[in-house]
């Protein structure tokens, strides 16, 4: 698992990096009402905006952790949004990309170096 | 006069309080080679010689002595009593918009009562809390269709959509790249659906259609909605509200969104403004939606109340990336649109929208009798156009010597409708002033 | 529970009357494949009935009239019923929009006067009252800076740069009139940061949007140096008059260096705010940008007005008609009733208001910015938070106090803030009691936090579900599905 400064999760399953947002992040943001999720097939570079996460007062741009096509989207939170809430880190994934350049991920932060983010701020 | 309550005695006390000297101290962040002087002598009004200076404004105003025929998207009706009895409470006039809900329940409620009322005569499946005007409401909508649609970069416009309207449209179109395309009209004023057939492709995101038209009449839009569907594109109409009381409903006719101006419910002349945009839309739609929204939900003790919501689209959160950068709308103008609808309720609309047809088609028939004149065949509402064929000039003067003004020179719009009037009747007309529009315009003949 | 009208409609009762039929009016019909076939399913109610629906909505809403109103960024100030009265003249009422010239003189007379008054008030050469609010006034504003720039042949440039403490509708604006917009930080004085704007200054820049005095109540002393900055770089100012209540006849924003600006006439000319509109918001520009202004224009030729429909150079239509006549007419009488004379008072006692209230609840919030504020003020409720107390619940608290809460959580980049703009037309004794109320509601917060932290509890209802508002939203009546 590695993590951006954004607060967003990659994971590389079977060839595809599963992205969501953090534990952290989910907090900040508070019930999350509605998720506005990419369109399948969809290209973005790293650090794009790829998901919208909408609480009642604010809405959260999800940036892509990095470049690839967007093959598939958790069409479960269309209907369960509380998911993200709930399982940001598992059940509440946002999307699933085919990377373009593997070496992106060695730009990224590993667990320790994220917790220690958090724990300065 | 002024309305500042604070004199002499509490300013010095407060002056004393916050620590300074003489108020100047107070704007000393302000340049002092930009600041003004404060005036010297008193050059405003009491409040008499205002009443009387606003009654000597309004008696230089001499329209409201003619019988009124004009239209074209501001009609006169009658507006019930209780309107301005309950838009002028203070709890409504003097409020501000309810982002407090729990001190706001009542406007609210209103505004959820307003939106269900839209719904209920387009038949659509939400609404919002209204936009500015039928003109901006239409532009919304465009742009609403083109962010849902973000694949295509088409849009065609009936011609005869109010000029007006088409005009903000533009204004609200001019910085972006899409193209629009204007359908074209057949001489009895409607659609040519063959052209229209002709411009549709699958690069259209939407088609703006107009019910009745700015030329009053009653196009084919179940037919057309249904050949915009087959090339994936949305269909916008925009419609004066009170044809839904009689003539089909925009659910009906296939529609995707409905705009339109409330103005004939409730909302005087008023030279043009305040009135009321509304747009409804089906339900996959809504949170391309602009504006205001208002829902319903549960307090903590699970009672019932209503609160302003999906607020994530608007300004105020998404700002750059807000559906639109609407903030303050027509409330108020809203209200006295709802009341003015629940006035009329279920029977009475549909009655008070029969009236019009009526009273149209009867002095319509009558013009039409005259041979010189003649009208269009296509079916109209409460508005039609009617060719004098010679120069209008002559015509509108010699109504107006008999208290008439008798309508709108098309010719103004529309080239190919020089000398043709474009002619509104409501239920403020009663037989004997159509019958009196009618010998006026016998006698023109003769000439 | 509450009913909506829906839930109070009863068979065939209706409060309707139709004006006399005629026989000869009967044998028109509409073509019957034309008519709808779902009848409309809107309620059946009597006259009294939907009196007294109303009635009991006015008593679950509360206006200017009935309480005070400290919100920031918004000016409550009182609404004069004069101005009603005025805009209920039968003369003004009944007039088309489109009804000839020589029969509304009144009408064109008020908009050519009123502009008149407006450009004089801040230093500008001409202007239109077509804008039917201040966004759409901003949007006006910022096509006819495109059109300056496009007819220079300086088309290229893109970028509109807003402050991070910008009102909303700012970026929104120049985002719909297809622009990037570029943010500038303010500094911890809460001005714009000089050095941030030098550094996003470009050929790009088509320009910069302010609000000055800014969202903080503060006024930028650098104004005439961030002007020449924008001006030398070849963009324009364009002023949010959101905030020009403390300004009336003190400074105007045309000598400030500003090129295109609007008002909100409902904030700081008292045109009433009727539950969130109708509002009006007239743009008003120097000669470099008039001929951009939109149409149609009110012209005094030979004794008469005169409307100009149509103008080479015009950016063209923004409104139906003439715009919110029926609001800049209120707008209208209550500048006349001022005069200049009148309107300065409005500004400075707006500011003697507010710096009072300032120094009185000082002691009891954060204060961010020290120095003395012209009509609003920020504090922070931050102090309270290992209380568990936020800004939000002390904005409920003060509505069983019978006192509207002030503006919570803008400008978003303070936190847990609230902007106070109490306006000139609050007397002291209401001042001193506010003070008094945001001391009983800190000892609360003391002695009973909970008290502060689940209120009202005095209103129709408790706090409400926004979450499920927006999950499941529900926004009409439910039975109208047939």
């Amino acid at each position: 698992m590695k993590y951006t400064e954004s607060h967003e999760w990659i994971n590389l399953q079977d060839g595809l990096g599963v992205v969501g947002v953090t534990e952290h992040a989910q907090k900040e943001l508070g019930d999350i009402v509605y998720v506005e999720l990419p369109k399948e097939g969809k290209q973005v570079k790293a650090g794009e905006e790829a998901v919208v996460l909408e609480s009642t007062k604010a809405a959260a741009d999800v940036y892509s952790p990095i470049s690839g096509v967007i093959v598939e989207v958790n069409h479960a939170l269309t209907k369960a949004s509380e998911l993200v809430n709930k399982s940001p880190e598992t059940e509440g994934w946002l999307f699933k990309i085919k990377p373009s350049d593997l070496k992106e991920l060695d730009k990224l932060l590993d667990p320790e170096a994220y917790q220690a983010m958090l724990s300065k701020a | 006069m002024d309305f500042v309550s604070n004199k002499g005695p509490q300013l010095q006390q407060m002056l004393e309080a916050i620590g300074v000297k003489n108020i100047e101290d107070l704007f000393c962040s302000i340049p002092e080679n930009i600041r003004l002087p404060r005036p010297i002598l008193d050059d405003g009004m009491s409040e008499y010689d205002g009443m009387k200076h606003m009654e000597a404004l309004s008696a230089k105003n001499t329209y409201a002595g003619f019988d009124n025929y004009l239209g074209a998207g501001a009609y006169e009706h009658h507006i019930p009593a209780i309107v301005n009895a309950i838009c002028s409470k203070s709890e409504f006039l003097t409020s501000y918009t309810p982002y407090q809900a729990e001190a706001s329940q009542g406007m609210l409620q209103i505004i959820f009562e307003f939106q269900s009322a839209i719904c209920a005569m387009t038949g659509m499946d939400v609404s919002n809390a209204s936009l500015y005007d039928g003109a901006s409401a239409c532009a919304e909508a465009i742009l609403m269709a083109l962010r849902h649609r973000n694949d295509r970069s088409k849009i065609l416009i009936a011609r005869t959509l109010h000029p007006h309207y088409r005009a903000v449209v533009e204004q609200y179109l001019a910085s972006h790249d899409f193209h629009v395309d204007y359908i074209p009209f057949h001489k009895d004023g409607r659609i040519d659906q063959e052209a229209f057939h002709n411009l549709l492709d699958h690069s259209t995101a939407a088609v703006l259609l107009q019910y009745p038209n700015f030329l009053g009449v009653v196009d084919d839009i179940k037919a057309l909605s249904s050949q915009a569907k087959k090339c994936g594109a949305l269909t916008i109409l925009c419609a004066n509200p009170l044809i839904y009381g009689l003539f089909s409903s925009a659910a009906e006719l296939g529609v995707d969104i409905a705009v339109g101006d409330c103005q004939p419910f409730g909302l005087p002349l008023q030279f043009g403004g305040p009135y009321v945009g509304y747009m409804a839309c089906k339900e996959d739609l809504v949170r391309q939606m602009p504006g205001r929204i208002v829902g319903e939900t549960v307090d903590t003790k699970g009672r019932r109340g209503f609160v302003l919501t999906l607020q994530a689209r608007e300004q105020h959160i998404r700002r750059e990336k807000a559906t639109s950068n609407i903030c303050t709308n027509q409330a108020l103008a809203a209200l006295a649109a709802l009341i003015g609808i629940l006035w009329y309720g279920k029977e009475g609309l549909k009655k008070l929208a029969l009236t019009n047809f009526q009273r149209a088609s009867y002095l319509k028939s009558k013009l039409q009798s005259l041979t010189n004149f003649s009208s269009s065949e296509a079916v109209s509402f409460n508005e039609f156009a009617i060719d004098f064929d010679r120069p209008l000039e002559h015509i509108m003067d010699h109504f107006r010597r008999h208290g008439i003004e008798p309508g709108l020179d098309l010719g103004r719009y529309y080239p190919e409708f020089k000398g043709h009037l474009l002619v509104a009747v409501t239920e403020t007309k009663s037989k004997m002033q159509l019958d009196h529009y009618y010998k006026t315009a016998v006698a023109i003949r003769g000439r | 529970m509450s009913k909506t009208i829906f839930e109070k409609s009863q068979r065939e009762q209706h409060a309707y009357s139709l004006p006399a039929d005629e026989e000869e009016f009967q044998r028109f019909l509409p073509p019957q494949n034309l008519l709808r076939k779902v009848p409309l399913p809107l309620p059946e109610v009597s006259e009294i009935d939907l009196t007294r629906h109303f009635s009991e909505l006015a008593h679950k809403n509360v206006g200017i009239d009935n309480v005070f109103y400290p919100l920031g960024s918004c000016t409550m100030k009182l609404n004069p019923r004069v101005n009603e009265w005025a805009a209920g003249l039968p003369g003004f009422v009944r007039t088309h929009p489109l009804a000839p010239e020589e029969t509304i003189q009144g009408n064109l007379q008020l908009i050519h006067e009123l502009l008149e008054i407006l450009c004089y008030l801040c230093g500008m050469t001409a202007g239109t009252l077509l804008s039917n609010a201040g966004a759409q006034g901003e949007f006006v504003g910022i096509r006819m800076i495109a059109s300056y720039h496009k007819k220079r042949g300086e088309g290229g440039r893109k970028e509109i740069l807003i402050p991070d403490n910008a009102h909303g509708t700012n970026p929104a604006t120049a985002a719909m009139a297809g622009y990037t917009i570029i943010t500038i930080r303010s500094n911890k004085h809460g001005d714009l940061d000089l050095e941030d704007l030098k550094n996003h200054l470009s050929d790009r820049t088509a320009g910069l949007m302010l609000t000055n005095p800014n969202t903080l109540g503060l006024f930028s002393s650098h104004i005439l140096e961030i002007a020449k900055l924008v001006h030398e770089s070849g963009g324009l100012l364009y002023y949010d008059g959101a905030n020009l209540n403390p300004l009336l006849n003190i400074v105007r924003p045309g000598d400030m260096g500003f090129d295109v600006m609007h008002i909100n006439l409902h904030k700081t000319f008292s045109t009433p705010h009727g539950g969130g509109g109708p509002g009006s918001g007239p743009v008003l520009c120097n000669d470099k940008l008039k001929e951009f202004l939109p149409v149609p224009k009110v012209e005094l030729v030979n004794g008469s007005y005169k409307l100009v429909w149509d103008e080479v150079g015009s950016i063209g239509r923004i409104a139906s008609f003439h715009g919110n006549f029926g609001i800049y007419l209120r707008a209208y009488l209550y500048a006349k009733l001022h005069g200049n004379f009148g309107l300065r008072k409005i500004a400075e006692a707006s500011v003697v208001n507010a710096n009072y209230l300032k120094k009185k609840i000082s002691g009891l919030f954060t204060v961010p910015f020290s120095q003395h504020c012209l009509h609003e003020f920020v504090i922070q409720a931050d102090n309270y938070i290992d209380r568990g107390i936020r800004a939000m619940d002390i904005a409920k608290r003060l509505l069983d106090y019978g006192v509207y809460a002030p503006t919570v959580y803008f400008p978003l980049i303070i936190k847990e803030c609230m902007l106070i703009e109490p306006t000139e037309s609050e007397s002291l004794a209401t001042l001193d009691r506010f003070v008094d109320i945001m001391h009983k509601i800190v000892e609360e917060i003391q002695t009973h936090p909970e008290l502060v932290k689940t209120a009202p509890h005095t209103k129709p209802v408790t706090r409400l579900d926004e979450v499920l508002a927006a999950k499941r939203p529900i926004l009409k009546h439910l039975t109208l599905n047939l």
